[in-house]
């Protein structure tokens, strides 16, 4: 009798602490986390650019690398992209990344909002996000791009202020892994549709300090970035 | 007759390991109040920054503090009002009591184990609410800056946010230091206790909590109100950074010149 009670008592506790644990709020996946990339986390193919875009590469890399000289917050895609840990925090209403390079915070509203009227938007390196959950999947629409910060797209490509940006994000493995898959359209860059996707690994912990101060009239950086590097010799 | 306390102990062992587990996995709690969203402070509509800045109850603070604020005050007057300090890595970034104080609108995200707080777009502090302890701000590994180290935990409905370990100076000529509403100082020494909590569905009260000894001879505690900026678009800095500082313009390189 007593033992039933027991089992009884464990039973409703487990039960409390789910509960409390999950709350109503996380039944949908959490994407919040530390993520990061490794070398096996690309599958990039190259994207089929028109013939406008392809004799504009080497001015936009030019400016690309004006920005990162410039400490110019790098914007959309290269947030996703970055060198460092990328940071996911999610609410009921909105998801924030936080990436270690130099940008601002990327808000993915999910609250059922719409993308503002083109005229209210006022272009940002990371446009406007909105995203809605279909089943397991956050399925996130971005519009209201500018044209600053590095604008080049992996598979080739770059951020124009008319790019619309379709993104999936998708947990795997227990949660452990994060997929992503980007697709970019623009007339003026893409024959078609680029999409590409990219694997993220959980991390535990992420590296202190979180933001890094970039120094934009730092003379050995400055030297650094716009030197043509001498060849090596042995 | 045996059986009831061996069955008692295991039932408390179940009760109280079970909270214990958590801790362990550093899994904070599912925030109390949605606080995530755009909030604007709410100004009084003085116009002037520095007397909106100190509109606080004023702080009783050290006599040195009182001296060093003369000093700068007069300084100011005399016309010193640019900052002609140039940043370099070594200098701290950000600003809390400056950020909490301005008028873009913070943009929160509370998720269960860390909120972000930001102005608008841009980024700002980390919050840990996974039950973690303070960094050991002392320790020479510790970069500080001007946000400091925040955790926080859930105390109902309202997140109770403490805060070490800022950078004991900061990259400015005209005020070297980081002001407190009312003429206090953050610095390596300071301590910030701030309690959120939702007043209303669409309006959020902070209250701070300053203490120091060498800045303040009792606790410092005021409050701000914010209001809900439904659906509102965070702004982006878009200033070139040089052009906004054009004392700072890039150093010019071999390969330019």
């Amino acid at each position: 009798m007593l033992l039933r009670g027991f089992a009884a008592l464990v039973v409703l506790v487990c039960s409390t602490s789910a509960l409390a644990q999950d709350g109503a709020a996380t039944a949908r996946p959490d994407l919040s986390g530390y993520w990061e990339l490794r070398f096996d986390s690309f599958n990039v193919p190259r994207a089929s650019l028109t013939t406008a875009a392809q004799g504009a590469l080497e001015m936009r890399r030019s400016r690309d690398q004006d920005a990162i000289r410039g400490c110019v917050n790098v914007g959309m895609p290269a947030v996703m992209d970055d060198r460092g840990v990328l940071d996911i925090r999610q609410s009921p209403s909105v998801v924030g990344m936080v990436a270690r390079s130099p940008s601002s915070t990327r808000y993915i509203y999910t609250d059922g909002r719409k993308h503002p009227d083109a005229e209210e938007l006022e272009g940002t390196t990371n446009g406007h996000s909105i995203g809605r959950w279909q089943a397991e999947t956050l399925v996130v629409d971005t519009v209201g791009f500018n044209e600053r910060g590095i604008t080049a797209i992996p598979g080739g490509g770059y951020r124009t202020a008319r790019s619309h940006l379709t993104e999936s994000y998708r947990l795997a493995a227990s949660g452990d892994q994060l997929t992503v898959t980007f697709t970019w359209a623009d007339p003026t860059v893409f024959r078609t549709p680029h999409s590409y996707t990219f694997r993220y690994y959980k991390v535990r912990a992420i590296p202190e300090p979180r933001v890094l101060n970039c120094i934009q009239n730092e003379a050995d950086r400055a030297r650094f970035l716009t030197e043509r590097p001498a060849p090596a010799r042995f | 007759m045996t059986r009831r306390p061996i069955a008692a102990g295991m039932v408390m062992s179940v009760l109280f390991a079970t909270p214990l587990a958590h801790a362990q996995e550093k899994k904070g709690a599912v925030p109390a109040a949605e606080m995530s969203g755009l909030w604007i402070l709410q100004d009084p509509g003085s116009g002037s920054w520095a007397e909106w800045f100190d509109n606080v109850p004023k702080p009783q603070l050290q006599p040195d503090i009182v001296a060093d604020n003369q000093r700068m005050a007069a300084s100011e007057a005399a016309g010193n009002v640019v900052n002609r300090m140039p940043r370099t890595a070594a200098c701290p970034v950000g600003n809390l009591p400056m950020m909490m104080a301005s008028s873009p609108p913070l943009n929160i995200v509370a998720s269960r184990d860390e909120v972000l707080i930001g102005a608008e777009s841009n980024r700002g502090r980390f919050v840990y609410t996974d039950g973690r302890a303070h960094r050991d701000v002392k320790n020479p590994s510790y970069v500080p800056t001007g946000f400091g180290d925040s955790i926080g935990h859930w105390e109902g409905d309202t997140l109770v946010v403490d805060t070490v370990g800022f950078a004991p100076r900061v990259c400015d000529s005209r005020r070297p230091v980081m002001l407190v509403p009312g003429g206090g100082r953050a610095k390596d020494t300071t301590h910030l206790v701030e309690r959120f909590r939702l007043a209303g569905p669409d309006e959020l009260s902070v209250t701070f909590t300053w203490e120091d000894s060498t800045v303040f001879l009792a606790p410092h505690t005021y409050s701000y109100t914010y209001k809900r900026v439904p659906e509102g678009i965070p702004i982006e800095n878009n200033e070139d950074p040089a052009a906004a500082q054009p004392d700072r313009q890039y150093t010019t390189t071999k390969a330019e010149k």
